[in-house]
């Protein structure tokens, strides 16, 4: 790679680009730049001044230039694109208007009870999905495949708030196997609060997972090594293992990365349905205070955090299946 | 096959047969997709027009179980749930196809310009904006987009034509680029048609059909974002009858009046489940797979 640098700095890191890896980490971080540029602008494209709204129209000029200042919006545009950039870098995202707490903190307080969800949902995923998927492979000519893929698509089309409330309806009011809603901190105890929410999103993925899961597995069983296997006589849990279940994973993991990414984003209505204190729930809220410089923050963090799930599962993608890379 | 004055006509005869040609092409999906999306549409034209309650008007005490009068019941309010229900079902499916519509017209439209451009700088800046833009994360985009413009019906839809036009592009911009050098745009050239002509009138129409086969997927999407957003008080707010902003209200009486949830939750998801049958079905026909 070295010893082809004969070319200008524009070619060679044109070059650099071509390689998957490379090419989709330069991609990632454009997509964080794109990010920062979006909250950025998010306050200053308001129409009218964002401290005149907030405080009203009795707001003394003192008060409106401080503000100002505190929402990061006094001076020229590029002073304070330039400020915004170093405070980030120091890690310094702005103080919440509401609480005046600095958003950075309120975000580490809430993240993890996203981030237990987002762990518990893709568990859950994987135990609903697997027997689901490979059942609807193996019985697809029979009622059960054809009810699979009525289902799924009913599934999939169902939006999360309706399924969420209707399950809080059977578990939590009309058989007491869950709270209605709330949350502790703590390991083996919070996947009581947080089992429900979990399942209201795997009534999306887990349908979905298991559609990959079975086409995949239908296609592995057209090639020739799956019927050379029946022909030698092998039978039993090696076939299905072996010659099925295995050489068909590889895409099932690699949507679970992007499922890990989805997750944050369907954490936002989830968390507000069974009042879950996470990342969501704190973004909603910010949205409807007009709490400009948390939304903002949370914006960029949360989006960043999906973008690098999203580049770690094109990372796995890639390693397990070859035909990835090029594209 | 209703006797009219459609089925007299020869062409109207001819009409008659061509439907049910096409009509016995569909697999079971995809006819489950349209009658459901039929019926829905039936009820949501003729239920508000029929019924002598209106959406807005209280005609009974509030909470009312469903009855022979009342047959889905009565709001917290009062007001008569199955005109309030179709009459969401009109907003949610008229504002989804608003959604889906603007992002056709404008992705398919920059898309087909970047396809048949043939300036290099163009096509890269193309590449890193286009692909950064689907790989964006979607909620968080609209969500940031209503905080600026302002939680309501216009902030919704331009958050939903902000975010969804780019799925488009891409889908117009590869087919485009096969389409450029076809001999059907030669010819269009070499009788000397101007450019924006070439490509409205001869190389858009050809890529619409993919677009429109999205389209559908997306509707599915958009319908959800609008309840979703309105379900968290950011799109149509109370008292306009729409299916998430009736969900957030009927919540609060979860435990003891739940077909206030139950009624609008359910013709959502059927109307996103016809919508999700139809192209499942279709999309399983153009892949050529059997029932």
């Amino acid at each position: 790679m070295m010893t082809a640098s004969t070319g200008s700095l524009a070619d060679r890191t044109l070059r650099l680009l071509r390689r998957p890896v490379l090419r989709r980490l330069a991609q990632a971080f454009f997509v964080a730049f794109l990010l920062m540029v979006f909250a950025f602008l998010l306050i200053r494209l308001i129409p009218g001044d964002p401290a005149m709204i907030l405080l009203g129209d009795q707001a003394t000029e003192e008060d409106v230039i401080a503000y100002r200042k505190l929402l990061g919006i006094d001076g020229s545009i590029p002073s304070q694109f330039g400020r915004y950039v170093s405070n980030m870098a120091r890690g310094d995202f702005g103080v919440s208007i509401r609480s005046r707490e600095p958003v950075l903190s309120i975000v580490q307080k809430r993240l993890p009870v996203s981030l237990w969800l987002t762990v518990t949902t893709i568990f859950m995923t994987v135990l609903l999905a697997l027997p689901l998927g490979v059942a609807a492979a193996l019985y697809r000519r029979t009622w059960f495949g054809h009810a699979f893929q009525i289902g799924a698509s009913v599934l999939v089309a169902t939006p999360v708030f309706f399924s969420g409330l209707v399950l809080i309806l059977l578990f939590a009011v009309q058989i007491n196997l869950a709270p209605i809603a709330g949350y502790h901190a703590g390991f083996p105890a919070n996947l009581y609060y947080l089992w429900l929410p979990a399942l209201t999103i795997n009534f999306v993925l887990a349908p979905v997972l298991a559609r990959i899961l079975q086409s995949s597995i239908v296609e592995t069983s057209s090639e020739e090594f799956v019927e050379a296997a029946i022909i030698r006589g092998t039978q039993g849990w090696r076939f299905y293992w072996r010659y099925l279940l295995r050489p068909s994973l590889a895409p099932t993991i690699a949507a679970l990365g992007y499922f890990a990414a989805t997750v944050v984003s369907y954490a936002v209505i989830i968390e507000i349905i069974f009042n879950l204190p996470g990342i969501g729930m704190t973004l909603v809220d910010a949205v409807r205070n007009r709490d400009y410089p948390l939304v903002q923050g949370i914006v960029f963090l949360s989006g960043l955090l999906v973008v690098g799930l999203t580049f770690m599962a094109d990372l796995v993608n890639g390693w397990l299946d070859p035909r990835a890379k090029i594209r | 096959m209703t006797p009219g004055t459609a089925a007299v006509s020869p062409v109207g005869r001819l009409r008659q047969v061509e439907l049910r040609r096409r009509w016995r092409q569909l697999n079971a999906e995809s006819r489950w997709g349209l009658v459901i999306l039929a019926f829905i549409l039936m009820l949501s034209v003729f239920v508000p027009l029929l019924s002598s309650n209106d959406a807005y008007e209280f005609v009974d005490l509030p909470l009312q179980p469903p009855s022979a009068a009342l047959p889905f019941g009565s709001d917290h309010l009062g007001r008569d749930l199955l005109v309030r229900v179709f009459a969401a079902a009109r907003l949610d499916i008229a504002l989804a196809i608003l959604g889906v519509s603007v992002p056709i017209v404008i992705g398919t439209f920059i898309g087909t310009l970047a396809g048949t451009t043939r300036n290099p700088i163009a096509e890269t800046v193309w590449d890193g904006l286009v692909n950064a833009l689907t790989a964006f994360p979607e909620i968080i985009l609209v969500l940031g987009i209503v905080a600026m413009v302002g939680a309501d019906i216009r902030g919704l839809l331009i958050a939903i034509w902000i975010s969804r036009w780019a799925q488009y592009a891409r889908i117009a911009r590869a087919k485009s680029l096969a389409l450029r050098d076809a001999e059907f745009v030669q010819a269009a050239q070499v009788l000397g048609y101007s450019q924006l002509r070439i490509l409205i009138r001869h190389i858009m129409p050809n890529v619409f059909s993919e677009a429109l086969a999205y389209a559908l997927s997306d509707f599915i999407f958009i319908i959800v974002i609008i309840g979703g957003l309105s379900f968290l008080g950011l799109g149509v707010t109370p008292p306009t009858p729409e299916w998430g902003a009736m969900l957030a209200e009927g919540r609060l009486y979860l435990r003891t009046e739940p077909w206030l949830i139950l009624f609008p939750g359910f013709f959502l998801s059927l109307t996103a489940s016809g919508v999700a049958l139809l192209a499942r079905g279709l999309e399983r026909i153009s892949r050529g797979e059997d029932d």
